[in-house]
C-alpha cells in the first residue's frame, strides 16, 4: 500500500490503484469543477476519456486521475476551483446562465473598447489547470523507430485474435494496448467471455510483441502509427514510438458515452463501464444504492456486477423514461416518468461509440448504421483493416437521447454546452455540424468529442430534420488521445558544430558567435582590449602584415564526371564548362525568378572535376539544389559533400606569400600562381588545395586540407607568420575588411528579392549561355533599369548607423543600410546600402535614419580600399 | 442584453437565381469581406457568394488568427495597417463582437542577422506611423515572464520586435459577422455549391456553372484559397501560384500565463494563448507542395520541439489536435489582386499565402472598390497580376518568412 497527498490530505492507495480509484475509495466524489459554470463533477468514464477528473499531479496540470497510476508520495491538487472543490465561488456562474447562453460574448461586447475592458476578466477565469512554473525541470523523453509487418491496435478479444492469426502466418506483430494487461472489457465485465486462455497464448507467442499501457494517437500517411509508451525504462518519462507497419489492424473497440438528460453531469452519475471498472479492477463498492439506466442484456450484466459488489439496486429504468437526476452536490435520486427513486449512484448504460478515430484519420468514411446505432467505418484504405466492435460487432442500437432543450442537460461536459445551447445555435443558423461545433465549442474541449460527438450529431439531426448521415461527424484529427509536447519533441538534441581548429581558437581567446549550427570566433580577446580594439588589431594585421581566419564552415562540394561542367552551367549563372584546370571563378546561384540564392567559388581541378564552395548557411540547400537539377538528366555527374572532410583557412595580407612560402614548395609567384588560380600542393607536409582568392582584399590563399590535419596546418601557419606578427582574425574583422572592398555577403547585403542585376553584379549573369536557372528572369531584369541599387556610402559626420537603418526620402523608407562600420582606411564611417536607382550616382546625397534622426551620407561607387584590386593580384 | 434572447438566423439559404451582377467564388473571409463592402459602400447587392463546403470551412477557419501590420515594405505596411484599423472598428460596425484581442505581438531575434532584419521593420514601421519597436531582453522579460530567456537555449533570444497593436481575433466570428451583414443587405450566401466551370465568349464571361445549376453573370471574383489556380484555370488564366500545406495545433487549456503573440522565424514557430486557455501553435509551411490536409507527425514534432525551446516548462502539457490548411504561395509572397489580363471582369483576390486572414478587411474593401468602379485603388495597385509578366516583384518575402 502507498500513500499520496491530495489537497493536503493523505490518501491510501492499494496496489493497482489509479489516483482516481484511490480517491473514490477514500470517499471523494467531486473531482473537478466544470469549465464554464464551475459545476461539481465526479468520475464519469473512469477510462481517461472525459474531462471530469482532470487534476494536477506533481505540478503537471490536466492529468486524468482515473488512469494515472497512484504512486507513493505523489502530490495531487484539484484544478479550476476556488477556494476549494467543495465550495467554489465561481459556481455562482450557473445562476447567471441566462446571461450566458451560447455565443453570448459575441452579442454583448460589441465594441473594441468594451471588449478590451472585459477580456482580461474572462481570460482570468478561463483555462483549466495552472501552467507549470518556469523552473519546472525538463522531463526525459525519447523517440524510437520500429517496424512491424502487422500492427494491431487494441488488446481486447478481437485484437488478440487478430494478433494470433497474423503471427500464426509467420508475420511479426506488434500489439498495442492502452491497459495494464490484455483483455479489453473482459477485464472488468463479468458478462464478457473469459479470455485468460487467449491471453496466455498471446504472451507465449514469439511473433507477437505486446506493448501494454501504450496508446496510438495517430495513424499517419504510409501506415505510420504514433505510439506513446509511458515509463519505458529508467528515468524516461515517455517514449514516442514511430511504428511503421505493413498492415494495421484497428481493434480499438467501442467506448461508452453519456446520455443527455437534465442534471446528467452530477457527481454520482456514472457510465456503467466506469462502475464496472471500479468494482472489478479496484475492488471498490461504488455506492450503497444504485439506479441503472438501460435495458436488455447490457443492463442485466451491469446489475449483476453491482449486486456482486454489494450495491443495492433501487431500480432499472429505460433511458426514454428518465427525466432528470436530482441532487445538489452529488446525485441523490432520479426522476422518471413514473416517479422518483432515491439513490446515490446513477449508472448509465450509454451509447457505445466505435473508437474509429484512427481509421477516419487514415481516410475511412464514417457511415451511420441504424441497426448498430453507430457511425461505422467504410472505405478503409489498403493495408488497413478493422475488427471487433470498432466495426459495429456486438453493438445493438442506441438508447435515444432525451429530447427537448434544457439548460441543465449537458451534451458537452468539457465546455458546459447544453441542449438549450445547441437548440439556440441551430435556430441562429449554425446548423452544419462543423459550424455548430465552432459556435458552441462542442467537441472542441479536452475530450475532443469522445463524450459528446454522437449526442451532438443526434441532436443536430433532430433539430434540422436531416438524417444522421447528412448531418455527419466532424473531422477526426490526431493526436487522439492527447500527447505531451515533451514526447513529441523527444530528446531535443541540438547539434553544435565545431571546426577542427576549435581548440586552437579557444586557446587564442576566441569570443564565439553562433552561425547556424556552427560556432565561429567573432573576435579574439587580446590583452585588456574591448571588442572594438581587438577587431581593429586583427584588421590591421591583415591590412599591414598577415592574418589567418578559419573558414572550415564553408560548404565544400566535389562534383565530378563527364557532364559536371554542363550541370554547373545549368545551375550557376556563370559559365564553368570552359574553366581551365587550375583556375577559379566566382559563382552565383539564382532561382527561376533571378533571385540570388547563394554564392561561392568554383575551382576546376581537372576537366571533369570541380571543387565548389558555398556559404556556411546554405550548404545543405546548394547540395540539394544541385541534386534536384541533376535528377532525371541522365548526365554523368557525381556530387560529394566534403564539408566535414576538409578544414579550411584563409591566409591574407601583404606578408601572406612570405609566410606561406616557408611551409610549401608550391611556386606562389603571381606569374605561376595568379589571382583566381588554384593548385594542389603540400602545406606543412599536408596535401592541400590552395585557392588564390581575396574576399578581404589582400593577397591571400584559401587552403583546404583534410579535417584531421587542420590544427597542424593552422599551427604551422601561425608559426611561419610569427616573424610578421601574424594574427588570427574573426568574423567581425572579416566583415569590416570585406566592407572596405564592397564584397557582397549573400543574405546580408542581399535579401529574398535581390537579383545579380540589382546588386550591380551584371557580369556574373552570362545571358549568352543558351540556358540556366533564372536566365529568363535575368534577361528581363537586364532590359529595364533596376528600381534599387546596392551602393557604397560615406557618412558626413561621425554617426555610425546600425545595420538595417532605413534610407529615407520624403519621410518614407526607400532603402536600407545593409552594413556600416568605421573604416580605418577612410577614417570615417562607411557602409553599403540599398537606395533608389536615381540616388545611386557617385556623390548623391542620401539621408539615413539613425537613433531617430536623419543623417547625411554620400554615395561612393568605387571600393573604399584598393579599388583597382592591385593588392589582390600582387 | 435583449440580443441574447433573440434567435435570429445569422444568414439564410436561398435557391440559386438565374443571374447575379457579381458572382464571388469562395465564401471565406476574403469573399465575404468583398461582398460586404460591395453592398455597404457601393450598393452592389445582386451578389452571390458560392462555396463548395460550409461557411468559413477553408483557411478562414484554419489559420491562427494573428493580426499585425509590422511589415517591411512601404507597400505592405500601409495595406496591413489599413486592415488592422478596419478590424479595430469591426465589432461596432457589424454589431457583433469579433473578439479582437490586441494583446501585442513579439517577433524574436536569435542572431545578429535576425536583429538587423527586425530593425529594418521597426524603422520602416515607425516612419510610416505603425507602433513597432525593437526591445531588449529586460523588456521582453517584463512582458513575457513565462518565456525562457536564459542562455541555456541553443539559440538564446537576443531581442524582439514589439508591436503593441498586433494580436489575435476570433476568426470564425469575423466570418459569421460578415455573413450576417451580407445577408441583411440581400447578398446571398450559397454553401455546398461547387463551381465546376466558367463559360466565356472571347474576353467576356457569360456564366458560372455549379453543381446546383448555371448562373448568368459578367463579373466573377475568384476568392478561393488553396485552390485558386483550379478556378482560374476554368477561364485559362494562368497564375504563378504553388500550394503548400501549413499545419497548426492546439494544447489543453491552461490558466492564462502568456498574454502576447510570440513569433520566432529562427525556430519556425508562433504561439499564443487563447481566451479559453489553449496554446495555439503554428508551424512553417510544409517543405513540399500538396493539396493534402492530412496532419503529419514530423511537423507536429517540430512544433513541439520549437515551442519547448521557448517554454521548456510546458513539456508535460498535451496537444489536443492538429490540423492543416493549404496555402497559395506566389513568387514574392505578396497577394494577387486585380483583373485578369486575358479576360474582362474576371477579378482575383488570391495568392494570400500564409497572411490572408489579417488582410481580409482591407483586401475586400479595395477589391470591392475595384469591381464597383472599374478602377484599381492605389493601395492595391502593386498587387496586380501583371507584375509577374513585368518582372516587378514585391518585397515582402523577407518579412513573411514565417507563416504568421
Amino acid at each position: 500500500m502507498s500513500t499520496f497527498d491530495f489537497d493536503g490530505h493523505s490518501v491510501n492507495a492499494e496496489p493497482g490503484d489509479t489516483v482516481g480509484s484511490a480517491l473514490y475509495r477514500a470517499g471523494q466524489r467531486v473531482f473537478s469543477r466544470s469549465f464554464k459554470y464551475h459545476r461539481p463533477r465526479g468520475l464519469l468514464c473512469a477510462a481517461g476519456r472525459c474531462p471530469n477528473c482532470l487534476v494536477n499531479v506533481n505540478g503537471v496540470p490536466n492529468m486524468p486521475a482515473c488512469v494515472t497510476p497512484a504512486r507513493e508520495g505523489m502530490v495531487v491538487r484539484h484544478q479550476n476551483a476556488w477556494p476549494s472543490l467543495e465550495t467554489d465561488a465561481l459556481s455562482a456562474a450557473q445562476h447567471f446562465d441566462f446571461l450566458m447562453p451560447v455565443g453570448w460574448y459575441y452579442k454583448v461586447f460589441r465594441s473594441l473598447k468594451l471588449w478590451h475592458m472585459v477580456e482580461p476578466h474572462i481570460r482570468a477565469v478561463a483555462g483549466l489547470g495552472e501552467p507549470p512554473g518556469v523552473d519546472e525541470i525538463k522531463g526525459e523523453y525519447e523517440h524510437a523507430w520500429w517496424h512491424a509487418e502487422v500492427a494491431v491496435v487494441g488488446g481486447g478479444s478481437s485484437g488478440m485474435a487478430a494478433a494470433l492469426e497474423y503471427a500464426g502466418r509467420g508475420a511479426s506483430v506488434v500489439l498495442i494496448d492502452d491497459q495494464p494487461s490484455l483483455g479489453g472489457r473482459a477485464r472488468y465485465q463479468s458478462s464478457a467471455a473469459d479470455l485468460a486462455a487467449v491471453r496466455e497464448r498471446v504472451s507465449n507467442e514469439a511473433g507477437v510483441r505486446v506493448l501494454s499501457r501504450s496508446y496510438c494517437f495517430g495513424l499517419f500517411e504510409g501506415n505510420l502509427l504514433g505510439v506513446l509508451q509511458p515509463n519505458p525504462h529508467g528515468a524516461v518519462k515517455e517514449r514516442l514510438i514511430h511504428l511503421r507497419a505493413g498492415h494495421v489492424v484497428v481493434a480499438a473497440g467501442a467506448y461508452e458515452t453519456p446520455l443527455v438528460f437534465a442534471n446528467n453531469d452530477l457527481p454520482g452519475v456514472m457510465l456503467s463501464t466506469a462502475a464496472q471498472r471500479l468494482i472489478r479492477l479496484h475492488g471498490i463498492k461504488p455506492a450503497a444504492t444504485a439506479v441503472v439506466v438501460g435495458g436488455g442484456p447490457r443492463a442485466a450484466g451491469v446489475v449483476a456486477d453491482l449486486k456482486n459488489a454489494g450495491v443495492r439496486i433501487a431500480g432499472v429504468v429505460e433511458p426514454a423514461a428518465i427525466r432528470s437526476a436530482s441532487g445538489g452536490h452529488c446525485v441523490t435520486g432520479v426522476k422518471t416518468d413514473t416517479g422518483s427513486i432515491p439513490c446515490d449512484l446513477l449508472v448509465i448504460c450509454g451509447p457505445l461509440v466505435p473508437d474509429a478515430g484512427l481509421l477516419a484519420q487514415a481516410g475511412a468514411k464514417l457511415v451511420w448504421n441504424q441497426a448498430h446505432g453507430a457511425f461505422l467505418p467504410t472505405g478503409l484504405p489498403p493495408n488497413v483493416s478493422a475488427v471487433g466492435s470498432v466495426c459495429g460487432t456486438g453493438l445493438a442500437g442506441t438508447p435515444a437521447n432525451r429530447g427537448g432543450a434544457s439548460k441543465r442537460s449537458f451534451v458537452c461536459v468539457c465546455s458546459d454546452v447544453t441542449t438549450a445551447d445547441l437548440d439556440g445555435a441551430v435556430r441562429e443558423g449554425f446548423d452544419h455540424i462543423e459550424t455548430l461545433k465552432r459556435y458552441t465549442t462542442t467537441t472542441m474541449g479536452p475530450c475532443q468529442g469522445r463524450m459528446c460527438q454522437l449526442a451532438a450529431v443526434e441532436i443536430c439531426a433532430g433539430l434540422t430534420g436531416r438524417s444522421m448521415d447528412a448531418t455527419g461527424v466532424t473531422t477526426s484529427r490526431p493526436p487522439n488521445p492527447p500527447v505531451s509536447l515533451g514526447a513529441l519533441a523527444g530528446p531535443r538534441h541540438h547539434p553544435i558544430r565545431r571546426t577542427p581548429m576549435h581548440d586552437e581558437h579557444q586557446q587564442l581567446g576566441a569570443v564565439w558567435l553562433d552561425m547556424g549550427d556552427w560556432k565561429r570566433p567573432r573576435y579574439y580577446r587580446a590583452g585588456s582590449g574591448d571588442e572594438t580594439a581587438c577587431v581593429r588589431a586583427e584588421y590591421q594585421a591583415v591590412r599591414e602584415r598577415v592574418g589567418l581566419i578559419d573558414v572550415s564552415t564553408l560548404g565544400k562540394l566535389i562534383l565530378q564526371g563527364r557532364d559536371a561542367g554542363k550541370l554547373l552551367d545549368k545551375v550557376y549563372t556563370h559559365r564553368f564548362s570552359d574553366l581551365k584546370p587550375g583556375r577559379v571563378r566566382y559563382a552565383v546561384i539564382c532561382d527561376e525568378s533571378g533571385v540570388i540564392l547563394d554564392d561561392g567559388t568554383i575551382a576546376a581541378l581537372a576537366g571533369d572535376r570541380y571543387f565548389i564552395s558555398t556559404t556556411t548557411g546554405n550548404l545543405e540547400f546548394v547540395d540539394q539544389w544541385l541534386r534536384w537539377w541533376l535528377a532525371g538528366t541522365g548526365w554523368d555527374a557525381w556530387l560529394t559533400n566534403m564539408t566535414s572532410g576538409f578544414a579550411a583557412v584563409n591566409l591574407a595580407g601583404p606578408k601572406a606569400r612570405e609566410t606561406l612560402r616557408k611551409i610549401t614548395d608550391c611556386d606562389l609567384s603571381s606569374e605561376s600562381f595568379p589571382y583566381m588560380g588554384c593548385r594542389e600542393a603540400e602545406v606543412a607536409g599536408v596535401r592541400s588545395l590552395l585557392v588564390r582568392i581575396g574576399f578581404v582584399g589582400e593577397t591571400g590563399w584559401e587552403i583546404h586540407c583534410p579535417a584531421e590535419e587542420g590544427p597542424k596546418v593552422w599551427q604551422a601557419l601561425m608559426k611561419a607568420g610569427a616573424e610578421f606578427d601574424i594574427r588570427p582574425f574573426g568574423i567581425e574583422a572579416q566583415r569590416l575588411l570585406r566592407l572596405e572592398k564592397k564584397h557582397v555577403i549573400v543574405g546580408v547585403d542581399t535579401d529574398a528579392l535581390t537579383t545579380p542585376i540589382d546588386a550591380g553584379m551584371t557580369w556574373v549573369a552570362r545571358l549568352d549561355k543558351p540556358d540556366f536557372v533564372g536566365r529568363a528572369a535575368l534577361t528581363q531584369a537586364s532590359q529595364a533599369p533596376p528600381r534599387e541599387s546596392l551602393v557604397g556610402f560615406e557618412m558626413q559626420d561621425d554617426t555610425l548607423p546600425d545595420d538595417g537603418a532605413p534610407v529615407v526620402l520624403g519621410g518614407r523608407p526607400v532603402g536600407r543600410v545593409t552594413s556600416a562600420r568605421y573604416s580605418p582606411v577612410r577614417q570615417r564611417t562607411i557602409g553599403m546600402a540599398w537606395v533608389p536607382v536615381d540616388h545611386a550616382a557617385e556623390g548623391s546625397a542620401i539621408a539615413i535614419r539613425s537613433g531617430g534622426r536623419l543623417v547625411q551620407a554620400l554615395v561612393k561607387q568605387a571600393a573604399f580600399h584598393d579599388p583597382e584590386g592591385g593588392r589582390l593580384r600582387q | 442584453m435583449f440580443s441574447l434572447l433573440r434567435k435570429e438566423r445569422m444568414w439564410r439559404s436561398h435557391d440559386l437565381r438565374r443571374r447575379y451582377d457579381v458572382v464571388i467564388v469562395g465564401a471565406g473571409v476574403h469573399g465575404l469581406s468583398t461582398a460586404y463592402h460591395l453592398g455597404q459602400l457601393h450598393g452592389v447587392r445582386s451578389v452571390a457568394l458560392l462555396d463548395r463546403g460550409y461557411l468559413g470551412g477553408g483557411n478562414s477557419g484554419r489559420n491562427t488568427a494573428i493580426l499585425r501590420s509590422n511589415y517591411r515594405t512601404p507597400e505592405g505596411i500601409p495595406f496591413y495597417d489599413a486592415s488592422v484599423k478596419l478590424y479595430e472598428q469591426m465589432s461596432e460596425e457589424l454589431g457583433w463582437n469579433v473578439m479582437f484581442s490586441q494583446c501585442g505581438h513579439l517577433t524574436l531575434a536569435h542572431s545578429d542577422a535576425g536583429i538587423v532584419g527586425l530593425r529594418v521593420r521597426a524603422e520602416n514601421n515607425q516612419l510610416m506611423g505603425v507602433d513597432s519597436r525593437l526591445i531588449d531582453l529586460g523588456e521582453i522579460r517584463r512582458l513575457v515572464p513565462g518565456m525562457d530567456l536564459s542562455d541555456r537555449a541553443r539559440y538564446p533570444i537576443l531581442a524582439a520586435l514589439y508591436h503593441p497593436p498586433g494580436g489575435v481575433i476570433r476568426h470564425d466570428a469575423v466570418v459569421w459577422g460578415y455573413a450576417r451583414a451580407c445577408d441583411r443587405m440581400g447578398i446571398e450566401i450559397h454553401t455546398d455549391t461547387e463551381v465546376t466551370g466558367i463559360r466565356r465568349n472571347g474576353r467576356k464571361i457569360e456564366s458560372v456553372v455549379t453543381n446546383r445549376g448555371e448562373i448568368a453573370t459578367e463579373t466573377v471574383l475568384n476568392c478561393t484559397a488553396g485552390w485558386a489556380t483550379t478556378i482560374s484555370d476554368m477561364v485559362s488564366v494562368p497564375l504563378p501560384i504553388v500550394s503548400y500545406p501549413l499545419q497548426a495545433c492546439v494544447t489543453q487549456p491552461l490558466k492564462p500565463f502568456l498574454h502576447h503573440v510570440i513569433v520566432s522565424a529562427t525556430l519556425h514557430v508562433y504561439v499564443n494563448q487563447t481566451d479559453k486557455g489553449e496554446l495555439v501553435i503554428g508551424a512553417e509551411i510544409d517543405p513540399y507542395q500538396s493539396y493534402n490536409m492530412r496532419a503529419t507527425l514530423p511537423t507536429l514534432e517540430q512544433m513541439a520541439t520549437y515551442t519547448l525551446e521557448l517554454f521548456p516548462q510546458l513539456h508535460a502539457i498535451r496537444v489536443l489536435r492538429q490540423w492543416g490548411g493549404i496555402c497559395d504561395m506566389t513568387p514574392d509572397f505578396a497577394p494577387i489582386i486585380g483583373c485578369a489580363e486575358e479576360v474582362d471582369r474576371f477579378y482575383m483576390n488570391v495568392g494570400w499565402g500564409t497572411y490572408g486572414f489579417k488582410a481580409a478587411p482591407a483586401a475586400g474593401k479595395f477589391t470591392a472598390e475595384m469591381i464597383a468602379t472599374g478602377s484599381t485603388p492605389g493601395i492595391i495597385a502593386p498587387f496586380t497580376p501583371a507584375r509577374f509578366r513585368a518582372g516587378k516583384l514585391l518585397g515582402e518575402k523577407a518579412a513573411a518568412a514565417v507563416s504568421h
